[in-house]
């Protein structure tokens, strides 16, 4: 956190008005903002501005808000993201939600609420960056550590421990690895695994997805030939299931 | 990612009840072929007058029933299709519900935004131009996307008040650039006027301004350019005239050039969020070309490559 700055604020929105409308007054308010008008480009500004709020729209062109939210997620999981979208449906919420937004509001939505639970957001991710590493490191312990089959995975040190020993996971190894791990029976189109796990789509092809399912089954199966956690589905993409018996439902 | 069960359902339903039919018809044929060998055998056995039972034609029965069953069997694929059909329309329907709220949604939050700032803050005179003109823009596009609504109401029952004029097409585009220009600010547009040519045609000029209009907006909303172009030409072709507006857009799939003209029809998913707008710009422009006793035609090398729609309209020296 930059606490002796103004707080960074990043709004990734593809209407300019809106964008534009939310950046003065943000910026009335004392925030330094920066618009985003593409899910790309979301992407890169939060990797490069490394703001300390994220305001995101559902919609948008390149990929959509809650692919960029999961990407985020995958490395980050304390920065605050608020959704500000005009999907208004509790479908479209508790997906939001259960994809780690720490709040939603539906357009068109009131500027004072907005600026408040932005303030809130704020305020409380700075408090919780204050607080002692050591405590934090004892709630991080459950999202860094996974283990299935006679696997071990730690993503605080990268490594895994498998059958071949202990390997030594690449950052995009890890953040694939980490979305897989997180959602146990759920089918993952390869399509989407691009969009989340590296945050774009132009110039790289669906291979690549394949090539680093090839390299998991080669660390974690015990017959890579025949894999029981990384599936494929046909026509669709991967599935990762924690416990091989569960296919069998 | 799990496929909906309607479209499994409705086919089993269409492939069990043609194999219900089919089999019926083997029952009926076997059994009659059955009851009258044993017929003749009892004739034969008491020496009954054969004319007295057996007077039709065991084919013509077999072929009367297979042409019955064959008429049931059509008549339930048709039922089959057309529910296809009409599940489709559904769909694309529930997706234009949600992508049209998204595109009425976007200018009423813009507006609002707006509004409430300035209550809530005295703005420099600098800054309240800028918004009010942001503003201004978004009720164009709400009432826009209004009209788009009524206007389809309009044209699909056919029951446009206006009478058809006739005027000089270039002219016509010319007048309305010209009449749209601040909507067209940082594009460039180029008309290319025929030499010591005049097109006249009959149109009805309210929609035919539509028709620019989605036109126009089509080529620079999907458009990735620094400098978005269209260049309109004029070309004859036997007894027909040709409007070509080319673009430098996104350019169209070649799967798609056909379908964009439907009814709801966008390009993108509407469950990845990369479909917007209402799907109806197009359906719009080629009804409206119909109406004008025209067509409207999709040209495209495929993605990036540009676009080019033509206008087509039947006419002669």
């Amino acid at each position: 956190m930059n606490s002796d700055l103004k707080p960074r604020i990043l709004v990734i929105e593809d209407d300019l008005h809106i964008a534009e409308g939310l950046k003065l007054n943000l910026a009335l308010q004392g925030y330094d903002v920066k618009i985003a008008q593409n899910g790309p480009a979301g992407i890169q500004m939060w990797r490069e501005w490394r703001p300390d709020l994220i305001v995101l729209d559902i919609m948008l062109p390149g990929i959509d808000g809650l692919s960029i939210l999961r990407n985020i997620r995958l490395e980050d999981e304390k920065i605050p993201i608020l959704i500000l979208s005009a999907k208004a449906t509790t479908d479209y919420k508790v997906k939001g939600l259960s994809y780690g937004v720490d709040d939603y509001l539906t357009k068109p939505f009131s500027l004072e609420e907005f600026l408040l639970r932005v303030d809130r957001l704020v305020k409380r991710a700075s408090w919780s960056n204050s607080e002692s590493d050591l405590a934090q490191g004892i709630n991080a312990e459950e999202t860094e550590r996974f283990s299935f089959g006679n696997n071990q995975v730690d993503f605080k040190t990268m490594t895994a421990d498998c059958k071949s020993g202990q390997v030594r996971l690449t950052e995009q190894e890890a953040k694939l690895l980490k979305l897989f791990l997180l959602n146990p029976g759920q089918p993952l189109s390869r399509e989407k695994l691009l969009q989340i796990g590296w945050g774009y789509t132009k110039g790289t092809t669906t291979r690549t997805v394949d090539n680093f399912i090839v390299r998991f089954r080669k660390y974690f199966e015990d017959n890579p030939k025949n894999p029981s956690y990384f599936v494929s589905i046909r026509s669709i993409g991967y599935i990762f299931y924690a416990d091989p018996d569960d296919k069998a439902e | 990612m799990n496929r909906p069960n309607w479209l499994i359902h409705p086919v089993f339903i269409l492939v069990s009840s043609i194999l219900a039919l089919v089999l019926s018809l083997f029952l009926y044929i076997y059994w009659y072929i059955e009851i009258s060998s044993g017929l003749r055998s009892i004739i034969d056995r008491f020496n009954l007058d054969t004319g007295q039972f057996l007077t039709s034609q065991t084919w013509v029965v077999i072929l009367v029933l297979t042409v019955l069953v064959g008429v049931i069997i059509m008549g339930i694929f048709i039922i089959f299709v057309y529910n296809l059909k009409t599940l489709r329309l559904y769909r694309l329907q529930h997706n234009f519900i949600n992508n049209f709220t998204h595109e009425l949604k976007t200018p009423v939050t813009s507006l609002k935004l707006y509004l409430e700032t300035f209550l809530k803050y005295e703005l420099s005179r600098d800054d309240q131009l800028k918004y009010t003109h942001y503003m201004l823009a978004d009720t164009a596009r709400l009432s826009n996307d209004i009209n788009r609504i009524l206007n389809l109401a309009q044209i699909e029952s056919k029951s446009y008040a206006e009478a058809f004029n006739l005027q000089n097409l270039p002219e016509a585009i010319e007048q309305f650039y010209h009449s749209n220009s601040h909507l067209f600010r940082d594009c460039d547009i180029k008309i290319h006027l025929p030499h010591n040519r005049a097109y006249f045609y009959r149109i009805i000029p309210s929609m035919f301004e539509m028709l620019l209009m989605n036109l126009f907006t089509n080529a620079l909303k999907y458009n990735d350019a620094a400098v978005p172009r269209i260049e309109i030409s004029f070309h004859e072709k036997r007894k027909k005239m040709v409007i070509r507006f080319k673009d430098n857009g996104i350019g169209i799939a070649k799967a798609e050039l056909k379908k964009i003209f439907k009814k709801f029809y966008q390009v993108g998913r509407s469950d990845d969020m990369s479909a917007k707008g209402s799907g109806l710009g197009l359906y719009l422009v080629d009804h409206i070309a119909k109406i004008h006793k025209g067509k409207i035609i999709a040209q495209s090398d495929g993605i990036g490559q540009g676009a080019v729609f033509c206008l087509i309209l039947p006419w002669r020296h």
